[in-house]
């Protein structure tokens, strides 16, 4: 037998095949079994970061708003002007301080990445304004 | 290399449905290309109907998986195509297939004088199917699939040559066997 006719034959085997049942309803179970276990494209991953990051300083403005109702609300300051990585003496405000901080660096990686998103400024400027008043009332605890 | 298609034009819309959880259009992608997996797994798993029957519901389990970050760069069928041939070459390896552990060239009787021109398609399935795993599976993807040797190391993490050197060893034990049975 030449080349030719091996190849011939041997392509002539490449077709499609019919199972010899339905597998659907096996399929069906076992992604029923499997869950909503639909992978996250990279692009919804960005997104589930970035809301990560905004719930993590939802979450912390929410804690320093139950715990310090009654306190005397500073006036918004700039980002610019809380220090970085600045911790109240104060024990009661130093676990506020530490996740806010963190908020901030989350929210601010987020932003390389998307460096003109409103959403994400208007978080930041958030989070800033925070820590400020946090400052503020340990100020005012002495 | 794998056989190009044309994304059929429901494909699109069904993919994306699916990607979003939609089950019925997965469904539909299921019966439009069931046939065309099962004939590459079944061929890969060595004509055995109950292994191809496991890895083709597992090709399609895999594909739900993997819809979201599908991208539409090919066809659907194109890359489902891939994908099940991954999952059935992973099952070789699995297995630990070695290329001389099922059959040896010394069991094997002398090539006969009309190993080919009478063989039926059945015959010649049967003799495939009787080769060793990855000595098969090279066989397949290269004269039947139309796959290069680069494509088939890639895949089976081994070098062009030893892929062209596999190849060569599948051929004449399947003349072998051809021999034998006419």
């Amino acid at each position: 037998m030449n080349e030719f006719e091996w190849h011939r034959q041997m392509r002539a085997l490449r077709e499609p095949v019919s199972p010899r049942r339905d597998l659907w309803a096996d399929i069906e179970a076992k992604l029923d079994a499997e869950g909503p276990a639909l992978s996250v494209a990279p692009r919804d991953r960005r997104a589930q970061g970035w809301l990560l990051a905004a719930s993590f300083a939802g979450l912390s403005l929410l804690a320093v708003a139950l715990n310090h109702q009654s306190r005397v609300e500073a006036p918004p300051t700039l980002e610019a002007q809380v220090p970085v990585n600045w911790k109240p003496t104060d024990p009661r405000l130093a676990g506020a301080a530490v996740e806010l901080d963190a908020a901030r660096v989350e929210l601010q990686q987020a932003m390389q990445q998307a460096p003109h998103s409103p959403a994400l400024q208007r978080l930041l400027d958030r989070t800033a304004k925070r820590q400020s008043q946090l400052r503020q009332m340990e100020q005012q605890a002495g | 290399m794998p056989p190009a298609t044309v994304a059929a034009p429901d494909d699109v819309a069904d993919v994306r449905a699916a990607a979003d959880g939609d089950r019925a259009a997965f469904q539909r992608l299921y019966r439009r290309h069931a046939d065309r997996v099962y004939g590459a797994v079944y061929r890969l798993a060595g004509y055995d109907h109950a292994r191809a029957e496991d890895l083709t519901q597992d090709a399609f389990v895999r594909a739900w998986q993997k819809l979201a970050g599908f991208r539409h760069e090919s066809a659907f069928g194109t890359w489902l195509y891939r994908l099940a041939v991954n999952v059935a070459l992973m099952d070789i390896r699995s297995r630990g297939a070695d290329p001389v552990s099922m059959m040896d060239e010394d069991d094997l009787p002398d090539r006969g004088e009309t190993p080919f021109c009478a063989a039926e398609r059945d015959e010649l399935e049967r003799a495939i199917g009787k080769l060793p795993p990855r000595a098969r599976a090279v066989l397949v993807l290269h004269d039947v699939e139309g796959w290069r040797h680069e494509e088939i190391s890639a895949e089976l993490g081994m070098a062009v040559g030893s892929s062209k050197a596999q190849l060569h060893r599948a051929r004449g034990l399947l003349r072998k066997v051809l021999g034998e049975a006419s």
